[in-house]
C-alpha cells in the first residue's frame, strides 16, 4: 500500500509531459515520471520515494517505437523489457535483460525505467554501453541526441524535468560476438553479485582492423554500472594470460565495492574474477 | 466403492484455482476501522518517549495504543507484552498501534508517531546468549506466570532447558572407539507464506468478542483470549476461513490480541490488523535459529555408542512457543537410530531476534542437519559408507528412543526399508560422487529423519455429520483448511465407511468455534491422524443410529443390517432395504405417523498414554508414532565456483496408509522445497546491532518455480495400529531431512565439512578458502 495520495497524468505528448512536468514542479509537487512504474511502487510502499504528481509517459508515441530505420535500432524508452526480447533484434540486449527480474516484472518494467532507476543495479543500460549508441533526451528545449558515453556516468545525466525518449543503437553493433552473464547469490533469482557483459569489436583506428578489443561493462560490483577504459586497457594487453590480464583488471576495479546482503565484497572480486576469466576465455575462443 | 488412496481432487480446489476462495483480509466491510503498527528499528532499545501528537491531527485517526501496559503474553511462558511497553526487544516489534478510518490514514499517522529510543547492549545469537555474563533479554524471568514443565533459569537468557538422560555415558564413551565432535549453526528465516497474517476483531454490547483470523489455533485463540483478558471463554468466538499456507507460523497467537486492543480502544468496532509483508517476515514470529554442538561415538564396526548434544535454539525476544520447539528437539535429538547412551540439553534461548514460531517440521529439520551432519562426519573418520552406518543402526523394535519409549512394529515405521528404497532409487552402488567435467562433480547426500509430534498430551479432536434430505452429507470438523487437502481427506475416509458418493458429502471449510467441535490445533501433522479418527468414530455413530431406525422399520436386529450405498439393507437380503434420505430426518409410515428424527454423528479423539516428560531425564511418551523417512540429494558442484544445482531431490517415507496419493505426493513435494529453499538460500540477515537488513522478498528470497531439482518421492506403507486405516503423518516430513541431505552432498563435492545454513557459494568459498571476511 502506497499511503500518500498523488496525481497521476498521463500526457500524450512530449511536449505536454516536459511541460507539465514545470507546471507540477511549480506548484511543490515533486513530480516524477513514470513508466512501468515498478520501482515507484516498491520504493513508495516503504517510504522511500515521495511525490504529489506522477507523469505516466506511456502514451507518448516516440516512446514506444521499436524499429530499424536507416541502420539503426531504435527503442522507445517505454518499451516493457519482455517485447524487446521477443523483437530479439539485439541478441545481447535480449539476454542480459531476460536476466531482469522475472517474466512478469519485466512485461512492467521498461528499459527507460530501469536504466534511469533508483535500484542501482540499472543492468539494461550495459549493452548500450558497448556499443554505438546514443540516448534521446527531451527536455523544456525539445530533443536532443547524445552519445550515450557522455551522459551516463553511473546514471543517466538528466536535468530536472527531463526524461530518456529513446535509445538509439547502430546497426553495425547489433550482431556484435558477446558474452552477458549474471552472477546472483544463489541459483537464478535476485540481484547480482556481478554482471558482466563484453563484446568484442574491431578497434576503430587500424585501418587493416586485425586488433580485435574486449569492451566490457559491469553492474553490481559497486552502487552503479560502469565501463571502465583502465580495465579494459588491461584486459586487451598483447602477449599476456587471461589470468594475469584478469589479476591485473581486479585491482583496477572502481570504489567503493559492494558488501551487502548479497555478498561480502572479497567474495564479488573472486566472482568477477572467475566471471572475467570466463568472458575472456569465450570471447577469445571465438 | 474403492476411494483410499484415490487421488480425489480437494473440495475448495475450485475456488481456490479462479480465485473465488475467501482468505481473512477479504473481508472489507464498509464500517471495519483499519489498524496499522509502528515498529521498532532497534533491536534491543528502552523507550524513553513515545510522541503521537501529530499523528493524532491526521482526520480520521480513532484510536492510538502506544505506551500503556498490557496484560504479558506468552504460551508457554508469559513474557510478551502485546505492544511493546518501556522497551523493545527485536527489531520489527509491534511499538505502537494506529486505528484508522482507512489503512492509508493509519499508516500515515503511524509515520508522525515519534519514538525516542535509548539503545541497549544485543544479544545476537543464542551462543552469545549462553555467555557468562551476556546482556539479559529479561532481568526477572521467574516473575512471570509459566506453564507446567517449563524450566527457566533465573539471571540467564535461557528461557527452557530440556534434558535428556538416557543410559550410561561413561560407558558409552569407552565403548566408542571413533568420536567426533563439531559445532552446526543458522539463524532464524521465515515461513513467508503467500497470505501475510491478519486478524479482524470486533465486540458486541454484551461484551461477546468476534475474531476472524488466518489462524491454525482457532480454539487455541479462544482460550488465550480467556486466559490474557480473562474474557468468559463462551464469549470469545473465532471464524477462520481458507488459509493461504501457514507452515506453523500461523499457530502462534499475535495479530488476534493487537486486533482485539484496538477494537476495545474504539468502543468495539470492527478493527482489521494486516501485516504488511515486512511485518509478516519479522514482526510476526519466525523460523528458529540454532546453534549445535554435537559429540558422536561408536565401535569400529560403527555400531553407535554414545551421543552428547547441546542444541542451543535462538527463541528470539519472547519464548512463546520457542519453548515447546526446543523440547520437541529433545524429543528427537538424535536420527531414527538405536544409540543407548544419549546425553542431551536443548535450551531455549532468549536473544535479540524475532521471536520464534513454529515452522513444518517443528524442531525437526533443525536438529536433523546437525545431527546428520555429524554422522556423515563419523562415517568418513571412520570410511564407513554413509549408508551403511545408517542402516547398522536404524532403529527397531525392542529400542528405546531418546525419552525412552520402548518402540514396537507399529508406532515407528520402517527405517530400514526406506534406507534400502532410498539406496536403489538414488544409484548409490554406482558412486557417490562423480567428475562430470573439467570443473564440476556430481555428489551424493542423503540422511534418515524422524518425527513425532510433541502436541499437549490431551489434545483432541471432534467431528459432527449431518445429513440433508437426499441423504448427502456435511461434514464438520475443527481442522483449519491450511493448504494440505485434510478435510477432504476426511470426506473421503467417509465416503469409505459410507460407502457413497464422495461428491455427496459436502464439506465445511470455515472454522467457527461457536458451532464448529473442537480440533486441538492445524499443527503437527496430526490433522488426518486425529480428525480422521474423530470422524471415523463419528461415521460409526451415525451407522449405528441409522441402523437402530432401520431395524425398528424393517423388524430386525442392528446386527442384520448394512449401511451403504444410500441404503440401509438387511445383509443376507439387499432387496430388503430402507433409502437413507427416507430416514435421516425420520421416517415417516403411509398414515403420516413418523419415527426417528434427524440423525446427528458426532464422534471425537482424544490421545492416549501421553505423558509430560521428567525434568531430569526427560523420559516420557512425546505422541502416538513416528513417521521415519530417508532422504537424498544430488548436486553438481562447480568446483572453480562454488556454485552448485541441485539434480534430484528424494524422499522415502513411511506414511503408514496413503490415503490420497497426490495429496500425499504434494505435502512431500512441497516440503522438499520448503526445505531446500531454507537450506539453501533462505536467512534473515542481521547486522551487529541486531537489525535485520533484509525484510523484503527482493532480498529474502524463497526458491522460485523454476530452480527446483526432480523430485522423487516413494512411500513405505507400515500402519500404525491406532491410526485412521493405518495412516502416519505426512505433512512436514518431506522438509525435516533436506537441509542435512543438501549439506551433506555438498561436503562431499566441495571436499570440506560445511556445518552452516544457508548453503550459499559464498558460504563454501569461505570455509573452503579459510576466509574470515564477514559479509556484513
Amino acid at each position: 500500500m502506497i499511503q500518500f495520495d498523488f496525481e497521476y497524468y498521463k500526457p500524450a505528448s512530449i511536449y505536454e509531459a516536459v511541460q507539465l512536468f514545470q507546471t507540477l514542479d511549480s506548484q511543490g509537487k515533486q513530480p516524477i515520471y513514470y513508466s512501468g512504474g515498478t520501482e515507484i511502487i516498491s520504493l513508495a510502499r516503504i517510504n522511500l520515494l515521495y511525490t504529489k504528481a506522477v507523469i505516466d509517459i506511456k502514451d507518448i508515441p516516440e516512446c514506444n517505437i521499436l524499429r530499424i530505420q536507416d541502420n539503426q535500432l531504435v527503442l522507445g524508452a517505454c518499451l516493457p523489457l519482455t517485447i524487446i526480447e521477443d523483437a530479439n533484434h539485439f541478441p545481447l540486449l535480449t539476454k542480459t535483460l531476460r536476466e531482469i527480474a522475472d517474466h512478469t516484472n519485466r512485461n512492467k518494467i521498461t528499459i527507460g525505467g530501469n536504466i534511469c532507476g533508483q535500484i542501482y543495479y540499472r543492468e539494461a543500460v550495459l549493452p548500450f554501453l558497448l556499443s554505438d549508441s546514443q540516448v534521446v533526451i527531451a527536455g523544456i528545449q525539445g530533443l536532443k541526441y547524445v552519445p550515450i558515453q557522455q551522459v551516463f556516468h553511473q546514471q543517466l545525466q538528466l536535468q530536472k524535468g527531463e526524461f530518456l525518449v529513446q535509445i538509439i543503437t547502430n546497426e553495425n553493433d547489433l550482431q556484435l560476438p558477446f558474452v552477458s552473464i549474471k552472477k546472483r547469490q544463489q541459483w537464478d533469482t535476485g540481484y547480482p553479485l556481478v554482471t558482466v557483459v563484453a563484446i568484442t569489436k574491431s578497434s576503430d583506428n587500424s585501418s587493416n582492423s586485425s586488433t580485435k578489443q574486449i569492451h566490457v561493462a559491469f553492474s553490481g560490483m559497486s552502487p552503479f554500472p560502469y565501463r571502465s577504459e583502465q580495465i579494459e586497457e588491461d584486459l586487451n594487453q598483447q602477449n599476456a594470460s587471461v589470468q594475469h590480464r584478469v589479476n591485473l583488471a581486479i585491482t583496477h576495479l572502481p570504489e567503493p565495492i559492494l558488501n551487502d546482503v548479497e555478498g561480502s565484497s572479497e567474495y564479488r572480486k573472486f566472482v568477477l574474477k572467475n566471471t572475467l576469466q570466463h568472458a575472456l576465455t569465450t570471447l577469445e575462443a571465438e | 466403492m474403492d476411494i483410499l488412496g484415490k487421488s480425489i481432487i480437494r473440495k475448495e480446489a475450485l475456488d481456490k484455482a479462479t480465485g473465488k476462495a475467501k482468505y481473512t483480509a477479504d473481508d472489507l466491510s464498509v464500517s471495519m476501522l483499519h489498524a496499522k503498527m509502528n515498529i521498532s528499528p532497534y533491536a534491543h532499545a528502552r523507550i524513553t518517549h513515545i510522541d503521537t501528537s501529530e499523528a493524532w491531527k491526521l482526520s480520521g485517526v480513532r484510536a492510538i495504543l502506544a505506551g500503556e501496559q498490557f496484560p504479558l503474553t506468552g504460551e508457554e511462558i508469559r513474557d510478551r507484552p502485546p505492544i511493546a511497553y518501556d522497551r523493545v526487544r527485536y527489531c520489527g516489534e509491534v511499538v505502537a498501534v494506529i486505528v484508522a478510518d482507512s489503512p492509508a490514514i493509519a499508516k500515515s499517522a503511524s509515520n508522525l508517531i515519534k519514538v525516542t529510543y535509548e539503545p541497549l547492549p544485543v544479544v545476537n545469537s543464542p551462543s552469545e546468549a549462553y555467555k557468562i555474563n551476556a546482556p539479559l533479554v529479561h532481568e526477572n524471568i521467574n516473575s512471570y506466570h509459566r506453564e507446567k514443565g517449563v524450566y527457566p533459569e533465573a539471571n540467564t537468557n535461557i528461557a527452557n532447558r530440556t534434558k535428556i538422560r538416557k543410559g550410561n555415558m561413561e560407558l558409552g564413551w569407552r565403548k566408542s572407539e571413533i568420536v567426533v565432535e563439531a559445532n552446526f549453526s543458522f539463524s532464524p528465516s521465515d515461513h513467508a507464506a503467500m497470505e501475510t497474517r491478519c486478524a479482524i476483531a470486533e465486540i458486541r454490547e454484551d461484551e461477546t468478542v468476534i475474531i476472524t483470523s488466518s489462524s491454525q489455533s482457532p480454539f487455541m485463540i479462544k482460550k488465550l483470549m480467556h486466559t490474557y483478558f480473562d474474557i468468559d471463554i463462551g464469549k470469545v468466538i473465532v471464524n477462520t476461513p481458507l488459509v493461504g499456507g501457514a507452515y506453523g507460523g500461523k499457530a502462534s497467537v499475535q495479530l488476534e490480541l493487537i486486533a482485539y486492543l484496538a477494537s476495545k480502544a474504539v468502543n468495539g468496532r470492527k478493527v482489521k490488523v494486516l501485516n504488511s509483508r515486512e511485518e509478516d517476515l519479522i514482526t510476526s514470529p519466525v523460523h528458529i535459529g540454532l546453534d549445535a554442538t554435537i559429540k558422536l561415538g561408536c565401535t569400529k564396526d560403527g555400531v553407535l555408542q554414545a551421543a552428547e548434544i547441546l542444541y542451543l535454539f535462538d527463541g528470539g525476544a519472547y519464548s512463546d512457543k520457542a519453548v515447546d520447539i526446543s523440547r520437541a528437539g529433545a524429543v528427537d535429538c538424535t536420527g531414527p537410530y538405536r544409540i543407548n547412551n544419549i546425553w542431551c540439553d536443548a535450551l531455549c534461548m532468549y536473544t535479540n531476534h524475532p521471536y520464534a514460531a513454529p515452522f513444518r517440521g517443528f524442531g525437526h529439520s533443525e536438529v536433523t542437519f546437525a545431527f546428520e551432519r555429524t554422522m556423515d562426519i563419523l562415517g568418513n573418520k571412520m570410511k564407513m559408507d554413509p549408508l551403511l552406518l545408517r542402516s547398522t543402526n536404524a532403529i527397531l523394535s525392542g529400542d528405546t528412543t531418546p525419552t525412552q519409549v520402548l518402540v514396537n512394529k507399529s508406532n515407528v515405521g520402517n527405517v530400514s526399508e526406506c534406507i534400502s528404497r532410498l539406496k536403489k532409487i538414488i544409484n548409490w552402488d554406482e558412486g557417490k560422487i562423480e567428475k562430470v567435467s573439467d570443473t564440476k562433480v556430481r555428489a551424493k547426500g542423503i540422511c534418515c529423519t524422524w518425527k513425532n509430534s510433541t502436541i499437549d498430551p490431551h489434545a483432541g479432536s471432534g467431528v459432527t455429520l449431518t445429513f440433508n434430505p437426499d441423504g448427502s452429507m456435511n461434514l464438520i470438523s475443527g481442522v483449519v483448511e491450511i493448504g494440505t487437502a485434510t478435510k477432504s481427506v476426511l470426506a473421503q475416509m467417509l465416503a469409505d465407511k459410507m460407502k457413497m458418493d464422495i461428491h455427496k458429502i459436502y464439506v465445511q471449510m470455515e472454522v467457527n468455534t461457536l458451532s464448529t467441535p473442537e480440533h486441538w490445533k492445524t499443527v503437527s501433522s496430526r490433522g488426518t491422524f486425529m480428525a480422521g479418527r474423530a470422524l471415523l468414530s463419528a461415521a460409526d455413530d451415525v451407522i449405528y443410529q441409522l441402523k437402530k431406525l432401520a431395524a425398528c422399520i424393517l423388524r430386525c436386529s442392528n446386527e442384520d443390517l448394512e449401511v451403504g450405498f444410500g441404503r440401509v439393507f438387511l445383509r443376507d437380503n439387499p432387496e430388503l432395504y430402507l433409502n437413507i434420505k427416507d430416514i435421516c430426518y425420520g421416517y415417516k409410515y403411509p398414515n403420516g405417523n413418523a419415527v426417528g428424527g434427524q440423525i446427528i454423528g458426532k464422534g471425537h479423539y482424544i490421545q492416549r498414554h501421553i505423558t509430560y516428560f521428567d525434568q531430569d531425564t526427560g523420559r516420557g511418551n512425546p505422541g502416538p508414532e513416528w513417521t521415519v523417512a530417508a532422504q537424498g540429494v544430488v548436486v553438481e558442484l562447480d568446483r572453480s565456483d562454488y556454485t552448485y544445482k541441485i539434480i534430484r531431490a528424494i524422499t522415502v517415507v513411511d506414511i503408514g496408509k496413503i490415503l490420497n496419493e497426490k495429496a500425499a505426493l504434494g505435502q512431500v513435494m512441497g516440503g522438499m522445497s520448503m526445505g531446500l529453499s531454507f537450506a539453501g538460500r533462505e536467512t534473515f540477515i542481521f547486522d551487529q546491532q541486531g537489525k535485520i537488513i533484509n525484510p523484503q522478498l527482493r532480498t529474502y528470497r524463497p526458491l522460485r518455480f523454476g530452480e527446483h531439482p526432480q523430485y522423487d518421492v516413494e512411500f513405505v506403507q507400515t500402519p500404525v495400529i491406532d491410526g485412521p486405516y493405518g495412516a502416519r503423518s505426512v505433512g512436514e516430513h518431506g522438509l525435516i531431512g533436506m537441509p542435512a541431505a543438501l549439506a551433506n552432498s555438498l561436503s562431499l563435492a566441495a571436499g570440506v565439512e560445511l556445518n552452516q545454513l544457508p548453503l550459499i557459494p559464498e558460504l563454501i568459498w569461505k570455509t573452503k578458502e579459510g576466509v574470515t571476511h564477514d559479509t556484513i
